[in-house]
């Protein structure tokens, strides 16, 4: 049975608190339930990252409701515990690797968060191991964090999340300043996160290719929810994309551009394979008919 | 550029290496103290002959040693001439125009170079060769935690200290980037005068001001998002315990101290 | 305007120290005049170190690098020189602005160089044009520009020195499309307004084949391959092999030729491949 997560309602926020004359979201309305995942694609400015940001309350909506794991961020009464609270639950991985690792250690910077919390120094070390582990960063417990690379930083800040135990992690650009290796790696790890343990999965980005792998796709753009839907939905429309100042996967526009010119195709492709098979099917079709 | 750590940290496993980082920041003190307590050539001789021991127990390679001791060998130049030319005493050696070298010039220049190379042998060897910088900041809170009574934010300092560690590497290597950047504009830092010279530096400055804040408001950011409270109900993943061999060590150090002193009784020629 | 080339460079990172790498070994190339190249390969293949060596930032270990047919280290006094014929905009550029105004940042290189009060105003404006930043940006402070305006101003603060050379590194890293595109579309400007050279580096195979006439892909610190972008894409099974992020319609044209049907050698745009596909369907 699906769990709701995250509730937002008619969301409003502004970057600058005195000036609500140019909010960044402008009415935001959207479930996620809990397991999901999901990537909130849009361009740089679109107001996707200030949503992100409102989840773990870093920052506040000034109009609307918005309530994540149970707790109220609009509620009049939020207190310091209760963001406190959230913040076990929603992890987050910012897009600078070398400016959310505090320790001069892999593995003491993984345990940062749980002695925050407080956690029993053998519990600490059972779910430093355990998290570094996961992220296949073991080998890597004793090192100095700025000798690894982009990707594997960005792990070992996973992993810190990861051995605070929650329930959900946000991705706020996590993958934009890597190279094609390191995106991989950071994608390959929280897929395995959510696919595992049913840890819900928010990516921020605006890559397609990194949307188009994940279960549900939300496009904003001007602050608004543009689009919301499958990967496969959401490209079925490239001009809508267009107009939000984003791409589409190339072999959906090259199904796109024949269909244009009259050849008949079954489906939408995302990738190169299924487009493959789409394009010989016709071509099949056409020699038999 | 990637090689820089601060504390030139010497990974090894020697029986230096895995004393408590609490007793080496004590030992590292008392072996200071020893060696102020040295009076005669006896105590010096002794002293030196620990240091080496100390170097060889600790399997630190003797490059790397040196490596400690270079930056200062102009200081120490300077203070064994300035000790060999205006020490003044009886046994005249040599003279010369203005020049008088006695035999006591000669011992309190050697006394002074044995003292300084061993005050840095010691503190490097206990401390900053076989202690990473991470160690050594966690044995002063521990060491420093009394102090709380006296609401002295030994936590916090801690931290600062931990933040900085962990930023200087980021930091050299950006300084080295923008100054790369600027370089590629035109920028001149080795040329014309002192105030040209500073001039160019506003280029590098600004930047790396810039983006030092924006780091230390995103760390800032981060460290929140991890729950981060200041010290108050935080706990540790390594609870330093102190062993048997520590206490080992403690008592061979002091033990170490008391002959000195002995030594300072049946010393021959120039005494401090 | 001009050629630049390298003839069998080595670059050693740490020599005689435990810490030894060996970053560039014995590369050699050539980057044509007035052409837009690319160079792509993985972090650690050597291609950063490759971008210092082409103005003079490092020195190689033994080679030498050729502007215009001249050795630029004959004379290592005047190699500040070489830096204004051989401009170099480095990853992030945007971290290194540092003047009050986005103009008075764009004219500091041109003003190193030593130019007339006009020659600067000139160029000032023609390098933000070409980066598409509007004249009104001009007077505000760095702080009040978006990421990718930021990003422009630091190209266009290159570009003003107008060098017969202009290399990038990655210089569209972290951009949403939309302003890579315009970024990179701008340099491509640059270089046929002024018959300069282009040198693009980046992680894109597909920023290559859109931007780029010739490719040289470098791979643990030699040249893996090299030549026009047909002949690079021709080889676009070795590419994959390389494990470099091949344009997705280069990984279609290579399944659809598994599969029997007829495509050319070096598909690798949307609109290449529909070239190849139409006559089939009709």
């Amino acid at each position: 049975m699906s769990e709701l997560f995250i509730h937002a309602k008619d969301l409003w926020c502004s970057y600058d608190e005195d000036d609500l004359r140019v909010p960044v979201l402008r009415g935001i309305t959207l479930d996620i339930d809990r397991g999901e995942y999901v990537a909130i694609l849009g361009h740089n400015g679109s107001g996707k990252s200030t949503f992100a940001k409102l989840l773990n309350g870093i920052l506040e909506p000034y109009a609307g409701e918005l309530t994540v794991a149970g707790v109220d961020l609009t509620s009049p009464d939020l207190s310091d515990d209760d963001i406190y609270a959230l913040r076990r639950e929603v992890g987050m991985v910012f897009q600078n690797p070398d400016n959310q690792l505090v320790a001069t250690i892999v593995e003491e910077d993984v345990a940062f968060g749980p002695e925050n919390l407080g956690v029993p120094s053998e519990e600490i070390r059972r779910r430093v191991d355990e998290a570094l582990a996961t992220v296949g960063m073991s080998e890597y417990a004793r090192h100095e964090p700025h000798r690894l690379s982009g990707g594997q930083k960005q792990r070992v800040a996973i992993a810190g999340l990861i051995a605070m135990q929650p329930s959900c992690m946000i991705f706020d650009e996590s993958t934009a300043m890597l190279d094609p290796v390191g995106r991989r790696e950071v994608i390959e790890t929280f897929e395995k996160l959510n696919r595992e343990q049913g840890i819900t999965v928010l990516t921020i980005t605006h890559y397609m290719n990194e949307a188009a792998r994940a279960d549900r796709v939300i496009v904003i753009d001007d602050g608004k929810i543009l689009a919301d839907g499958t990967p496969r939905e959401i490209f079925a429309d490239p001009d809508k994309l267009k107009r939000a100042a984003l791409d589409v996967p190339q072999c959906t526009s090259l199904v796109h551009g024949l269909r244009a010119e009259g050849v008949v195709l079954d489906g939408e492709p995302i990738t190169p394979e299924e487009c493959a098979d789409i394009i010989c099917r016709a071509l099949k079709e056409k020699t038999n008919g | 550029m990637k090689n820089i750590s601060l504390g030139q940290y010497y990974p090894a496993r020697s029986p230096i290496h895995q004393l408590d980082a609490r007793m080496k920041v004590i030992l590292a003190i008392l072996y200071i103290v020893c060696t102020f307590l040295c009076k005669n050539v006896l105590c010096f001789a002794a002293i030196a002959l620990s240091s080496i021991l100390l170097i060889l127990i600790s399997r630190i390679p003797l490059r790397t040693v040196f490596r400690a001791i270079r930056p200062i060998i102009f200081i120490m130049i300077f203070t064994a001439t300035i000790n060999l030319f205006f020490t003044k005493g009886e046994t005249l050696l040599f003279s010369w125009w203005k020049l008088q070298i006695y035999m006591e010039g000669i011992y309190s220049a050697v006394f002074m170079v044995v003292r300084i190379i061993v005050l840095i042998l010691g503190t490097s060897i206990f401390l900053t060769y076989t202690t990473t910088p991470i160690a050594l900041t966690d044995a002063l809170e521990s060491l420093l935690s009394p102090l709380r009574v006296i609401r002295l934010p030994v936590h916090e300092f801690a931290m600062m200290m931990t933040i900085a560690l962990r930023f200087i590497p980021t930091l050299t290597e950006e300084t080295s980037k923008i100054m790369n950047a600027q370089k590629a504009r035109g920028v001149d830092f080795s040329e014309g005068g002192l105030i040209r010279r500073a001039k160019s530096l506003i280029p590098i400055l600004i930047p790396l001001f810039v983006s030092s804040f924006r780091r230390a408001d995103e760390l800032a950011t981060a460290m929140e998002c991890r729950c981060y409270r200041g010290g108050k109900g935080r706990t540790k993943m390594t609870v330093p315990h102190l062993h048997v061999r520590d206490f080992a060590a403690l008592v061979l150090m002091i033990a170490f101290g008391a002959g000195i002193v002995m030594l300072n009784r049946y010393g021959f020629g120039y005494t401090v | 305007m001009a050629e630049l080339t390298l003839e069998h460079i080595s670059y050693i990172y740490g020599a005689r120290t435990p810490f030894e790498i060996k970053a560039l070994d014995d590369v050699s190339l050539t980057v044509r005049e007035g052409s837009v190249t690319g160079i792509i390969g993985h972090t650690g293949s050597g291609k950063s170190t490759l971008v210092q060596l082409f103005n003079g930032l490092e020195r190689p270990t033994s080679g030498r690098v050729l502007l215009d047919g001249k050795d630029i280290w004959e004379k290592p006094k005047e190699i500040k020189r070489i830096r204004f014929r051989v401009g170099l905009v480095m990853q992030y550029p945007e971290y290194q602005l540092f003047e009050e105004t986005i103009r008075a940042d764009i004219a500091f290189g041109p003003k190193n160089i030593g130019l007339s009060e006009e020659e600067i105003e000139e160029r000032v404006k023609e390098a933000a044009e070409l980066v598409g930043l509007e004249p009104s940006l001009l007077d505000k402070s760095p702080f009040d520009l978006s990421g990718g305006q930021k990003r422009r101003a630091a190209i266009a603060g290159v570009m003003a020195m107008r060098p017969e050379v202009l290399v990038l590194d990655e210089p569209a890293a972290g951009l949403d499309p939309k302003g890579r595109d315009t970024i990179l579309q701008g340099i491509r400007e640059y270089g046929k307004k002024t018959g300069s050279t282009v040198i693009i580096v980046s992680h894109s195979m597909e920023d290559m084949a859109t931007y780029c006439d010739d490719i040289i892909v470098m791979a643990h610190g030699k040249v893996h391959l090299s030549g026009s972008r047909d002949a690079v894409f021709a080889h676009a099974r070795e590419l994959c092999e390389v494990g470099l992020d091949v344009p997705q319609i280069t990984r279609l044209a290579l399944l659809l030729r598994e599969r029997g049907v007829q495509m050319p050698d070096g598909v690798y745009t949307v609109d290449a491949a529909l070239d190849a596909l139409r006559p089939l369907f009709q």
